[in-house]
C-alpha cells in the first residue's frame, strides 16, 4: 500500500498554507529574484566566485568501499563535490511571518536532501554541502516563504521574532543587518553573521500586511486566524497526546 | 473546552510600567534609541566597579562596549525591569542571578545546610544498653549542650580550637515531637511548636503523622556547608550530637555504645533533603539535584501561611524551584554561566504565570464546580477528557493573551519562556483540583504539543526530547519506566537535562496536595522543619525573599566580615 502524505490537520487557513509549504507536488510562488552573488553574500561562507572550500575529495576520486547504503543513497550535488557543510539559518516574527521554525524543518525534509535542520523557538538553521546550501537558501529566499520585513537570516544575535515590530514594519535586529530604505526596498547591509557587506544585497520589499496575513502559518488571535477557531487541529493534537499517555501507562495493543 | 471571561489581568500593571508611556497592546514601537547599556543604572554599577578593579589588579574584565558582538552593546531595546511576582518590588534584571542576590544564595544554603535526624535510636541506646535515665530536663540540657557543640565548640576535650560563635550564628537545633505532652516539657527556645506554627487542621495531620517520637531540625553553619558541600551535613552534625550526647549523659568518649549513637547520627535516623546521585553527575547527599519534587514542595511554606489559596502555595514554589533547579542546579552546578537566569525568572515574575493559573483557577470553578479557596472539598476527577479540557483551554487562553498584548509577548521575548510558564499554567490548574501530581504533569505535556502546533515553534533545542516524548511517561509509573510525581525529581531520567522544567514540576506535584489541603506532600517531618521562624530565609514567602535580595535589603549568614580586613 502506497503511502500517501497528508501533510497535517486543520480546516483554518494557516492550515492550509502549512501543507502547502509541505507537499513537493505544490511548487511555492516564486515573488522576487536574487542572483546567485546576492545569494552567496548573504550568507557569508565564501567570497562569489571562488571555490568551493572541500572537506575530502570528490566521491569520484576516492576509494568508496563497498556499501548497500551507497548503492541506494545517490548523492548531493554538494556531496559528490566534497563540499563542506555549511547553514543558513531564519529568525521569523511571530507577527505573521510567512515561514515559522518547525514548519521550516518540515518543509525541508519533504523538499530538500542531505540536509540537518535544527529547530528552535525564533530560529530555524538548516545545514549541508555548501553548493546545496545555496541552492535552498535561493529558494527558501525567493519563494513566498519569506518576506523582506518579517522574515531574515541571522547566524547569531538572533533575537527580535517576539517582540513588537519597528514602526517601519521589520522585525528587530539588534545588529540592523538589513534596513527598510526610502525606496521601499530592504537592503543587506550586513551578511547573516553580521560581518558587513562590501555591497548591499536588495532582497525586495515587504509583502505587506495583507499577503503575510494570507500566507502565513502561525496562528495568532489578533492579526490573523486564532488556533482556537480550528477545533480539528485541536482535536488531532488532543488525540496524538492521549493515545501516547495511554500507552505509555500500558503498554498493549487492544 | 470554551474561554471564560476574567477581567483582571495581573500582569498590566508590570507591563505599563516597564513600558511606560506605551499601549501594552500596540504591535508596533520603536528601537535603537535608548542609548545602550547607559539604560540601565545597574550596568552602569557594573561598568564603574569593573573599571575599579582593572585599576586594583591590573587585569581587564568586565568591558561590553568593546567584547559584546565587537563593539555593539546591548541596551539596542529597552531592558526591561521586572517586578517579582505578587511581592510589588521591580527589580533589574542582574539582580535576580543568584550571584548577586543573597536572598537566594541563603535558600540553597539553607536547605543544604539542613538534616533531620531522629531521636528514638538514641534514647532507646542510652535507656537499654546503657540503662540512663532519660527525662525532658535530660533532654533540654543535651540541647543547651547540642547547641553549644553544633556550631563548632568543643564539650569534652581539653585544649581545642572552636569557632567564632559571630560567624556561625545562623546554627541552632530544635526539636519537634507529635505529643503535646512531651513538647510541653521541652524548653520553647528548642522546640519547634507544630500548635502555633501550622493551622489547625495540618497540625493535628502532622503530629498524628510523627507520632509520639522527636526530631531534631539541625541546621550547620552556613559557612561551614558553602566551604565543604552537601554530604557535609550530616556528618558534622553527627560528630557534634556524638559528643554531646557524651557530655550530657556522662559516657566514657570510647566505650562501644558511642558507635551506637554515631551511626543513629549518621545514617539509621537521618533524613537528608536529597539523595545522592550517580557517578557521572557526581554529587553527595543534600545537594540540589537529589531533591525530590515532593521534598521541595514540603520545603516550601506558602501552603502553610496560604491554606486557602493553593494557587498561590504553588506559585511560590515555582519561584523557589526554578530558582534552586534552574539558575543554580542546572545554571551553574550542571552548566554555567548566565543564559539560564533569563529561563528561571519568567515563571516568577511580572505576575504572568499567576494571572494564567488564576484563569485555570476560574476555570474549573466555572466548568467544574472545585472552588480553589476551599481546597479538599469537590477535588474532580482526574480522567483523560478532563485533563485534555483544562490544559487545552489554559494553554489556548495564555497564547492569547500573548498574542493580544504584544508587550507581553516582548516580556517573555524566548520560547523557551512562555513554553515553561504556559505548561506550568496548565499543569497546576489540572493538578490542583484534581489532586492527581501525574495528572497535573500529563497537563504539562498536552500543553507542550498544543503550543508547539499552535506557533510552530516551542523552545531551545532541548524541548524537542523531553516535551515532545513526556506524553508518553507521564501516567506510567512502573519501575524503569517513571514514578508518581512526588517521587520523581531533578535527576529522573526524562527530566535531567533541561533547564525551565523542573520547578514547575515540583510545583505541579505540590499543588496536587495544596489543592487537596493536605497538611504536607511526601514528607511530614520536613515540612515541619523549615516552618521554623528562626531560618534566616522564610520559606513561607521565597518570591517576596528573593525581592528583597534584588534590592539588597535581605541580610544573609556566614558573612566573614569579623575575621577579614574592614574596608
Amino acid at each position: 500500500m502506497a503511502y500517501t502524505p497528508q501533510y497535517g490537520p486543520g480546516t483554518s487557513n494557516v492550515a492550509a498554507n502549512r501543507r502547502k509549504q509541505m507537499n513537493p507536488a505544490i511548487e511555492l510562488e516564486k515573488v522576487r529574484e536574487i542572483s546567485d552573488e546576492d545569494i552567496v553574500l548573504i550568507l557569508g561562507h565564501r567570497a562569489p566566485g571562488s571555490a568551493y572550500p572541500t572537506a575530502h575529495p570528490p566521491l569520484a576520486e576516492q576509494q568508496e568501499p563497498d556499501c548497500p547504503i551507497r548503492k541506494l543513497v545517490t548523492p548531493t550535488d554538494g556531496a559528490k563535490a566534497g563540499d563542506r557543510v555549511r547553514y543558513v539559518q531564519f529568525a521569523d516574527s511571530m507577527y505573521n511571518s510567512p515561514a515559522q521554525p518547525f514548519q521550516r524543518s518540515y518543509t525541508e525534509c519533504y523538499r530538500f536532501r542531505g540536509i540537518d535542520p535544527g529547530t528552535l523557538s525564533g530560529r530555524q538553521i538548516v545545514e549541508c554541502r555548501e553548493r546545496d546550501l545555496e541552492a535552498y537558501s535561493k529558494w527558501l529566499i525567493e519563494t513566498e516563504m519569506f518576506d523582506p520585513a518579517l522574515t531574515s537570516c541571522r547566524g547569531a544575535t538572533v533575537h527580535g521574532h517576539s517582540l513588537r515590530l519597528a514602526e517601519d514594519g521589520m522585525m528587530f535586529d539588534m545588529l540592523q543587518r538589513c534596513i527598510l530604505e526610502d525606496d521601499g526596498i530592504v537592503y543587506y547591509h550586513k551578511d547573516q553573521i553580521g560581518e558587513p557587506l562590501d555591497k548591499k544585497v536588495a532582497v525586495g520589499k515587504p509583502m505587506g500586511d495583507e499577503w503575510c496575513k494570507e500566507k502565513t502559518t502561525i496562528f495568532h488571535s489578533l492579526l490573523g486566524t486564532a488556533y482556537r477557531s480550528d477545533a480539528e487541529y485541536i482535536e488531532y493534537v488532543q488525540r496524538i497526546h492521549s493515545l501516547r499517555t495511554k500507552y505509555g501507562f500500558m503498554p498493549v495493543e487492544e | 473546552m470554551a474561554k471564560i471571561e476574567r477581567a483582571q489581568k495581573l500582569f498590566l500593571d508590570s507591563l505599563k510600567t516597564k513600558f511606560k508611556g506605551e499601549d501594552p497592546e500596540s504591535v508596533k514601537t520603536t528601537f535603537y534609541k535608548f542609548g545602550g547599556l547607559e539604560q540601565s543604572p545597574r550596568k552602569r554599577e557594573f561598568m564603574k566597579a569593573a573599571a575599579d578593579v582593572e585599576k586594583t589588579r591590573g587585569i581587564s574584565m568586565y568591558d561590553p562596549m568593546r567584547c559584546h558582538l565587537g563593539g555593539l552593546p546591548m541596551g539596542q531595546r529597552q531592558l526591561m525591569t521586572y517586578q517579582v511576582s505578587q511581592s510589588g518590588v521591580f527589580v533589574e534584571g542582574d539582580d535576580l542571578h543568584f550571584v548577586n542576590n543573597a536572598a537566594m544564595q541563603q535558600f540553597w544554603d539553607d536547605i543544604r545546610r539542613t538534616v533531620i535526624v531522629g531521636m528514638d535510636l538514641a534514647h532507646q541506646t542510652l535507656q537499654k544498653r546503657l540503662g540512663k535515665e532519660v527525662t525532658p530536663e535530660t533532654i533540654n540540657e543535651y540541647l543547651h549542650i547540642l547547641n553549644h557543640a553544633m556550631p563548632g565548640a568543643a564539650v569534652v576535650q581539653e585544649h581545642m580550637v572552636e569557632t567564632h560563635p559571630g560567624i556561625v550564628d545562623d546554627c541552632y537545633v530544635k526539636v519537634f515531637t507529635g505529643d503535646d505532652s512531651i513538647a510541653d516539657d521541652i524548653e520553647p527556645q528548642f522546640l519547634l511548636d507544630i500548635n502555633k506554627l501550622f493551622p489547625g487542621d495540618q497540625a493535628e495531620v502532622l503530629k498524628a503523622a510523627v507520632g509520639s517520637s522527636m526530631y531534631q531540625a539541625i541546621h550547620i553553619p552556613t559557612i561551614v556547608s558553602r566551604t565543604c558541600d552537601g554530604g557535609t551535613t550530616s556528618r558534622w552534625s553527627a560528630m557534634q550530637i556524638g559528643m554531646s550526647f557524651i557530655a550530657a549523659y556522662r559516657m566514657c568518649a570510647g566505650e562501644a555504645a558511642v558507635a551506637d549513637l554515631s551511626y543513629a547520627a549518621k545514617h539509621a535516623g537521618v533524613s537528608q533533603m536529597a539523595t545522592i546521585l550517580p557517578a557521572r553527575r557526581a554529587r553527595g547527599p543534600n545537594e540540589p539535584g537529589g531533591i525530590k519534587f515532593g521534598v521541595f514542595s514540603d520545603i516550601i511554606q506558602a501552603n502553610r501561611k496560604y491554606p486557602n489559596d493553593p494557587a498561590r502555595a504553588s506559585l511560590e514554589v515555582v519561584g523557589a524551584g526554578t530558582m534552586l533547579f534552574d539558575q543554580i542546579w542546572l545554571g551553574s552546578y550542571m552548566s554555567g554561566g548566565v543564559g539560564f537566569t533569563q529561563y528561571a525568572t519568567a515563571a516568577y515574575t511580572d505576575n504572568i504565570l499567576d494571572e494564567y493559573t488564576y484563569y485555570g483557577m476560574d476555570y474549573v470553578k466555572d466548568k467544574y464546580g472545585y472552588d480553589f479557596t476551599n481546597p479538599g472539598v469537590g477535588n474532580i476527577a482526574p480522567t483523560q477528557e478532563i485533563v485534555n479540557d483544562i490544559a487545552t483551554e489554559v494553554n489556548l487562553n495564555a497564547m492569547e493573551q500573548y498574542e493580544q498584548f504584544p508587550t507581553l509577548m516582548e516580556d517573555h521575548f524566548g520560547g523557551s519562556q512562555r513554553a515553561g510558564v504556559i505548561a506550568a499554567a496548565c499543569g497546576l490548574s489540572t493538578s490542583i483540583p484534581t489532586g492527581n501530581s501525574n495528572a497535573g504533569l500529563n497537563g504539562w505535556y498536552l500543553s507542550m504539543l498544543t503550543h508547539k502546533e499552535g506557533w510552530s515553534r516551542l523552545g531551545f533545542f532541548g524541548y524537542d526530547l523531553q516535551d515532545q516524548c513526556g506524553s508518553a511517561n507521564s501516567l506510567s509509573v512502573r519501575p524503569d519506566e517513571g514514578l508518581i510525581g512526588e517521587l520523581r525529581g531533578p535527576n529522573y531520567p526524562n527530566y535531567a537535562m533541561n533547564v525551565g522544567h523542573q520547578g514547575e514540576y515540583a510545583a505541579i506535584v505540590g499543588g496536587a496536595h495544596y489543592g487537596r489541603g493536605d497538611a504536607f506532600c511526601f514528607d511530614p517531618l520536613i515540612k515541619i522543619c523549615f516552618a521554623d521562624p528562626s531560618l534566616v530565609f522564610d520559606f513561607a514567602e521565597p518570591r517576596k525573599e528573593f525581592a528583597r535580595g534584588a534590592i539588597r535589603e535581605f541580610m544573609p549568614a556566614g558573612e566573614r566580615s569579623l575575621i577579614i580586613p574592614a574596608k
